[in-house]
C-alpha cells in the first residue's frame, strides 16, 4: 500500500486529506493495457498488472481484486464460460451443478484448495500480499452462491414451495464462505484479509425483505460473526442493485471496525449513511450506465453529486462505481471520477 | 353448459388459482371447464390471463416478487396446457399478434425476459422465445419468420447492452413495420430511444401495455422517433 493512501487511513480510523477512489474496474482494466477481458479473471498475473496500471493510470487507490457475480457455480462442480465475445463482460454459467432435489443431495462442500476459480484467487492473493496491498477474497454472500449452484429460478421456487431445500443449500454455501475465509486468514493472517462479498440476487428486483430476512440475513450473519472470531477487521459487503427493503437486516450485520459497505445507485447516499455511517465507511454508487452512455460532463456532475452528499460520513466516504466500470466506458468519462475527486474531495 | 353461476365460479377459481400459485386448483378449475363445457378461450382469457393481469399489479407494486411470480406463472401454464388444445380461434384484441423475446448475445440473464414471457402468454400472444445469449442475426432471423409485430430484446450487462443499437438498427432495416422494444436493468426509456427501439418497458408487468402501444403506432404509422 502506498504510504499516506487515503484508503489505508480510513481502515485505520484517520482522516485522509482527501476521498479516496476506490475501484470496481475489472474488463476495462484488461483493455486498457490490451489484454482480453477475460485475463482478468482467468490469469492472476495479467489480472494482478493490469488493475495496478490501470490504478496508476486513473489515480484509484486501494489494491487490486479478483472474482466475478458469478462465483459459486464452478467452485461446487458446475461449469463457468469466460468472456470471449465482444459483448461478454464477466464470467457466466455454462452449467449449473444442481438442477433438482436429487442433485441437491448429491452435492458437497468442495475442497476450498482446489476448486475452481479459489486456487487462481489464492496465486492472486500472494502477488497481493508480494506487493503489500491489502489481501481480498471476493465471494458472493450466500444468497447469491446458491443462485450460482442451481438455476436462480429454482432457489426462488424452493423458498416457497421446498424451503428445507432451499435452506440446505443455503448452509452449503455459508459453511463453504467461512470455509474460504478460514483458509486466506490461515495463510495471509487474519488482520490482513479483507473478505469482499458481493451479493446481487438477494435484491429486491428478485427477492422481498420477508425472503431476505428469512433465508439470507441469518446466514449472513453467521459468516460475519464466524469471519470476525476468526480475527478480520473489515469486511466488505457490497449491497448490489435494489436493496432498500432490505436494509434494515443489513444494517444489523456486523461487518468490522470500520465495515465496508457499498451501494450501487439505487441505493441513495444519504439512505446508506443513515443505516451504515456510524460504523462502516460508505462506498458508491455511480451509476455505470452513466458512465458508459452519459457525456463526460454528466459523469462528472453526478461524482460530484456523491462527493458532496457523502464525503462526510462518519467513518469516511469512498467514490466507487456502484456496479463494474463498463469494459467499453469511454475512457474520459472514467477519468472524471479522479477529476471530481480533485476538484470536490479534499478536506480542509 | 353450466350455469351462469358455476361459469362464474369457474372462472374466479382460475383467477384465484392463479393469483395465489396453486396450481393443483387452477388444474382442477382448467378441468372443470373444458368438463362442464366453458368455452376454453373464455376460460383462459377471463380467467388465467386476468388472473395472471393482477399477478402483474402485485408485482409492480412490490407486494409479489420473483419467487411468487414463478410460482404464479407455474400455476398459469399448468391451466394452458389444459385449456389451448381445446381453444377453437381467437376473437380478443390481443389475438393474433406475435412477439419475438430474448436475451442480447453476450448476456445471458433471462429471469426478466421469462416473466416478460409470461405475461405475453397470459395475454395471448404467440411468443417465439429465443433463449438467451441470442446472436443478433437470429432476432432479425426469427422476425422474418413469424413476421412477428414486436421483438422484445433485454440485457443486464452494460457491456452486451451495447449490442442493442445495432440489432435494433438491423431489424429495422430488414423491417421498418416492426416495434422493437428493450429492458433490463440498466435500459432507461431515455436510453432505448436512444437506441433506436420504439418502446421500453420497466417490468413485466409494463411489458404487454406497451407492446400494445407500440403496434398501434406503427399501424398508424408512428414512431418514438417522430
Amino acid at each position: 500500500m502506498k504510504c499516506g493512501d487515503p484508503f489505508d487511513a480510513l481502515l485505520n480510523h484517520q482522516k485522509p486529506q482527501r476521498v479516496p477512489l476506490y475501484h470496481f474496474i475489472f474488463g476495462f482494466c484488461a483493455r486498457n493495457v490490451g489484454y482480453p477481458v477475460a485475463s482478468i479473471y482467468n490469469d492472476p498475473l495479467k489480472s494482478f498488472n493490469a488493475q495496478l496500471l490501470t490504478f496508476e493510470q486513473y489515480g484509484i487507490d486501494g489494491g487490486p481484486d479478483f472474482g466475478y457475480a458469478s462465483y459459486g457455480g464452478w467452485e461446487f462442480g458446475g461449469e463457468i464460460e469466460f468472456p470471449s465475445s465482444e459483448w461478454q463482460q464477466a464470467p457466466s454459467h455454462g452449467k449449473f451443478v444442481v438442477n433438482s432435489e436429487e442433485d441437491l443431495l448429491q452435492l458437497r462442500l468442495p475442497d476450498v484448495r482446489k476448486a475452481g476459480m479459489l486456487p487462481l484467487a489464492m496465486e492472486f492473493s500472494r502477488l497481493q500480499d508480494k506487493s503489500g496491498t491489502p489481501i481480498s477474497v471476493v465471494l458472493g454472500g450466500n444468497f447469491t452462491i446458491a443462485g450460482n449452484i442451481c438455476p436462480v429460478g429454482t432457489l426462488c421456487r424452493w423458498m416457497i414451495k421446498r424451503s428445507e431445500a432451499a435452506h440446505r443449500l443455503l448452509r452449503l454455501a455459508t459453511d463453504h464462505i467461512v470455509e474460504v475465509v478460514r483458509l486466506w486468514t490461515e495463510t495471509f493472517g487474519a488482520e490482513r484479509v479483507i473478505p469482499n462479498i458481493w451479493e446481487p440476487l438477494a435484491a429486491n428486483d428478485i427477492i422481498s425483505a420477508k425472503h431476505f430476512e428469512g433465508f439470507v440475513f441469518p446466514y449472513l450473519r453467521e459468516a460475519s460473526e464466524e469471519m470476525l472470531a476468526m480475527g478480520v477487521k473489515h469486511i466488505h459487503y457490497h449491497i448490489c442493485g435494489e436493496q432498500n427493503l432490505n436494509l434494515p437486516f443489513w444494517a444489523q450485520l456486523p461487518m468490522g471496525d470500520p465495515g465496508l459497505v457499498s451501494f450501487g445507485h439505487q441505493v441513495d447516499l444519504h439512505t446508506a449513511i443513515r443505516y451504515f455511517g456510524d460504523r462502516c465507511i460508505i462506498i458508491g454508487n455511480l451509476d455505470p450506465a452513466v458512465i458508459q452512455n452519459g457525456a463526460s460532463q454528466q459523469v462528472y456532475e453526478l461524482c460530484r453529486q456523491c462527493i458532496e452528499k457523502a464525503k462526510h460520513a462518519a467513518r469516511g466516504f469512498m467514490l466507487m462505481s456502484g456496479c463494474e466500470v463498463p469494459p467499453m466506458a469511454p475512457p474520459y468519462n472514467v477519468y472524471m471520477m479522479k477529476k471530481a475527486i480533485d476538484e470536490f474531495g479534499w478536506y480542509n | 353448459m353450466p350455469s351462469n353461476e358455476r361459469r362464474k365460479q369457474i372462472l374466479k377459481g382460475l383467477y384465484d388459482g392463479v393469483v395465489a400459485f396453486d396450481e393443483d386448483s387452477v388444474v382442477e378449475f382448467s378441468k372443470a371447464a373444458i368438463g362442464e363445457g366453458v368455452d376454453a378461450y373464455d376460460a383462459l382469457m377471463k380467467g388465467l390471463a386476468v388472473g395472471m393481469e393482477k399477478v402483474g399489479e402485485l408485482y409492480a407494486s412490490r407486494e409479489y416478487f420473483v419467487p411468487e411470480l414463478l410460482l404464479c406463472a407455474d400455476a398459469l401454464y399448468a391451466g394452458l396446457d389444459i385449456l389451448r388444445p381445446h381453444v377453437k380461434g381467437g376473437g380478443s384484441e390481443e389475438s393474433g399478434k406475435k412477439i419475438v423475446l430474448g436475451v442480447v448475445e453476450g448476456d445471458v440473464h433471462d429471469i426478466g425476459k421469462n416473466l416478460v414471457k409470461v405475461m405475453f402468454d397470459a395475454a395471448g400472444w404467440e411468443v417465439y422465445d429465443l433463449g438467451n445469449d441470442v446472436p443478433l442475426d437470429r432476432f432479425v432471423e426469427e422476425q422474418q419468420k413469424t413476421n412477428a409485430d414486436v421483438v422484445g430484446i433485454s440485457a443486464l450487462m452494460t457491456t452486451s447492452m451495447l449490442a442493442m443499437p445495432r440489432v435494433t438498427k438491423m431489424i429495422k432495416t430488414r423491417n421498418p413495420n416492426v416495434a422493437v422494444m428493450l429492458g433490463g436493468a440498466p435500459i432507461t426509456r431515455e436510453i432505448a430511444t436512444s437506441y433506436g427501439a420504439d418502446g421500453y418497458a420497466d417490468n413485466a408487468g409494463e411489458a404487454v401495455e406497451e407492446a400494445g402501444k407500440m403496434v398501434q403506432m406503427i399501424q398508424k404509422g408512428e414512431t418514438a422517433h417522430n
